[in-house]
């Protein structure tokens, strides 16, 4: 897909930034910010599915709420299909609105609990069509034929559901205007594995039929490597590596996509004795006082002076792959050759080491 | 998902045969069109609830007393029978000897050191006015003040609840002053505003609407804290939970995610206190009455026929009796009306 002509760029997220203020003091005056999500630049093309993984707290969920404008940013551009939603009043963004839509993680919480799923579901008919109450009424039974929900089931309340029910609800609701954009966060993490396989198999084959474009945050590797096309990986703000699925899969770059893949079980116990785990140590450093120079320099394995001192940029390092790391940087300023040589030696050690 | 285990047997026993089974199963999907009007589920299981029941078919029997009262027992609440001054009520033949009881009840007139009669089945107070014919339009009164009271003090405090608690930057400015009218010891200020407004507003409405006016305003103005705190609170908590978040993603508005996603939450609390507040209405609105605040003496209302009668307290015990157990009666009524609503509205609890 990404050998062929360069598909159009759907979403353009640009330095996208969101700080939450932390007040303090007797007059509540604000005394620092947790930067949950801290310049964070990339394109989602039309159909694909870009997934977004990362431990928990790094900042996914807020990325993608911020990118639908749940939140005031702080700072950045998100176009979405040719308009920039940073700085659009609340009309505009309300005309916006159809062309994004956003699956909840939680579909026990992201559902009213006095609403029956015919007020859930028909609820962005409501706010955006003038459709009569029986057309309404008829485009809810289609959606909820599209989600593989019974019709009988539109008068009843969201407790009477299963989880994945649920999460069909949402689906259904998320799928009423016909968006281009799903931002789905963390769609299956509060699903058991069973159903997880069944609303993702949902997710796929509605993106077929309808030509979504994803948005698809989660920490669960193995169902990222199943769903996505790129895969970008983000620590503590900032993303630190974007790369299609399979290179990323089988030959990371980033240090910490390296010890994060290195996480991930291996199913054939044979090969699981031969899999070396990268355990990095010490915590997350908290996003309200990141490290100087790279946020990873605190536990990455592979740290060199410069990595306290100097942020690295996010660059393409090969055709299709972003990272952010000093380790690729072949023209940074001081000691330029003796660098070059150890990235060098890094690169191939990386490169042959077998996956 | 379901539909193949209902239509399963169905389509067995129409034909037997396998095609009939196919329209059979899509029929039934046609035909369950239009999804029942909900307020349909909230009276069913509103109908579960014995208390509410019987609370419901209390108040309403009070209702219709005092509406209709008047057109069957057509004595005026004002009219004064001098004669007929300190009439006993019917139930004070029970006080008489055994054999005396009966004849008593069929011929009033002849009971022995007793003064009652069926023209004044409640009796009549000391300048011989019917207490049952005080009784009615004392009731009208009184639940008017009750529910107009409630119900200004609900929109009052819903209103600043959600408007506080929805939006941050109204939030510190309106409790504060909700805090102001808590702080506000509550008797000195009724005695100022009914000093101060009750002429004017006799004037300009005359003197029974004027002061209805002003006591609905004043039970309403005092009570409407509560509501708003709770409310606040709740909203609070609301706000934060991922269906508004849901709501905002789809481009809802402000004051439609307000209509629809908060205040049918809010409902419980918003119920309680309404139930709460119509008896609290009576009550306040019965202690000014019995303060000498409220209506003028001439005008019965409950709480004026209790303060008129504690006079009495000793040799006619009645007067205080009957306005006392009507009050109650409508009180713990609206209560239990309250209890049953609370649930029924609730989906969750619904259907259990």
């Amino acid at each position: 897909m990404l050998d062929a002509a360069p598909a159009k760029k759907l979403v353009e997220v640009d330095n996208l930034k969101m700080h939450f203020p932390i007040q303090g003091g007797i007059l509540r005056r604000q005394i620092g910010a947790v930067k949950a999500v801290d310049g964070v630049t990339f394109d989602i093309f039309e159909g694909e599915t870009l997934g977004l993984v990362g431990e928990s707290g790094c900042g996914k969920s807020t990325c993608g709420r911020a990118i639908l404008r749940l939140y005031e940013l702080t700072d950045g551009v998100v176009k979405i299909d040719g308009s920039n939603i940073a700085d659009a009043s609340t009309e505009e963004l309300r005309r916006l609105r159809p062309a994004m839509q956003m699956v909840f993680q939680d579909p026990q919480a992201s559902l009213n609990p006095r609403m029956t799923v015919a007020a859930i579901v028909g609820e962005p008919l409501m706010e955006h069509s003038t459709m009569s109450k029986a057309d309404r009424l008829a485009r809810v039974y289609e959606l909820m034929d599209a989600v593989g929900l019974n019709r009988d089931f539109a008068n009843r309340y969201p407790h009477e559901f299963s989880g994945g029910q649920r999460q069909r609800i949402g689906i259904a609701r998320a799928l009423a205007l016909n968006p281009k954009f799903i931002v789905c966060d963390e769609p299956i993490a509060a699903l058991d594995v069973s159903i997880q396989a069944q609303v993702v198999n949902l997710l796929e084959d509605l993106q077929e039929k309808l030509g979504l474009t994803y948005l698809f945050i989660s920490h669960d590797l193995s169902m990222v490597r199943h769903i996505a096309d790129r895969v970008a990986v983000m620590y503590l703000g900032k993303i630190v590596e974007l790369a299609p699925r399979d290179a990323l899969y089988s030959g990371p770059l980033h240090p910490y996509t390296e010890a994060l893949l290195s996480a991930v079980p291996e199913p054939d116990p044979s090969l699981e004795a031969k899999v070396e785990r990268i355990i990095l140590q010490g915590d997350v450093p908290s996003p309200a006082n990141p490290p100087k120079g790279c946020n990873f320099s605190t536990r990455c394995p592979k740290v060199m002076d410069i990595c306290h001192e100097i942020e690295p940029e996010f660059d393409e390092v090969q055709p299709w792959r972003f990272t952010a790391c000093h380790l690729y940087k072949e023209t940074t300023n001081q000691t330029a050759s003796q660098k070059a040589a150890s990235t060098e030696a890094h690169k191939s050690a990386q490169l042959g080491e077998p996956k | 998902m379901t539909d193949p285990a209902i239509n399963a047997p169905s389509g067995a026993t129409s034909a037997g045969a396998a095609s009939p089974a196919a329209p059979v199963a899509e029929a039934p999907v046609q035909a369950r069109a239009t999804p029942r009007n909900q307020w349909w589920d909230v009276w069913d299981q509103f109908r579960t609830h014995r208390g509410a029941l019987l609370g419901l078919a209390c108040f309403l029997l009070i209702v219709v007393m005092v509406v209709l009262g008047p057109l069957l027992w057509r004595l005026d609440a004002t009219f004064i029978d001098i004669r007929a001054k300190n009439t006993r009520h019917i139930v004070a033949c029970f006080g008489l000897d055994w054999g005396a009881i009966i004849s008593c009840f069929l011929n009033p007139a002849e009971a022995e050191g007793l003064k009652v009669s069926w023209a004044h089945p409640l009796g009549t107070d000391q300048l011989g006015r019917d207490i049952l014919a005080r009784m009615i339009s004392g009731g009208q009164v009184s639940l008017a003040v009750g529910m107009t009271a409630m119900a200004l003090a609900l929109i009052v405090g819903t209103g600043i609840g959600v408007l506080a608690g929805y939006f941050k930057r109204l939030d510190g400015l309106l409790m504060r002053f909700t805090d102001l009218f808590l702080a506000l010891p509550l008797l000195p200020l009724l005695l100022v505003i009914i000093m101060l407004f009750r002429d004017p507003l006799r004037a300009a409405f005359g003197p029974a609407e004027g002061i209805f006016i002003l006591i609905v305003f004043v039970i309403g103005i005092t009570s409407w804290m509560q509501t708003a705190r709770i409310v606040r609170g709740d909203v609070l908590a609301l706000k934060e939970r991922e269906f508004v978040l849901a709501a905002r993603s789809i481009g809802t508005p402000s004051r439609r995610m307000v209509t629809r996603h908060i205040l049918p939450n809010v409902m419980s609390p918003i119920m309680v206190s309404a139930t709460l507040g119509i008896a609290n209405a009576i009550i306040t609105e019965s202690a000014l009455s019995f303060l000498g605040l409220g209506f003028p003496s001439d005008f019965p209302t409950w709480g004026r026929l209790l303060f008129d009668g504690t006079d009495y307290l000793q040799q006619y015990p009645e007067r205080v009796v009957w306005p006392g157990v009507f009050i109650s009666l409508a009180v713990l009524s609206v209560n239990y009306i309250g209890d049953g609503l609370r649930d029924a509205l609730d989906p969750r609890i619904r259907g259990r």
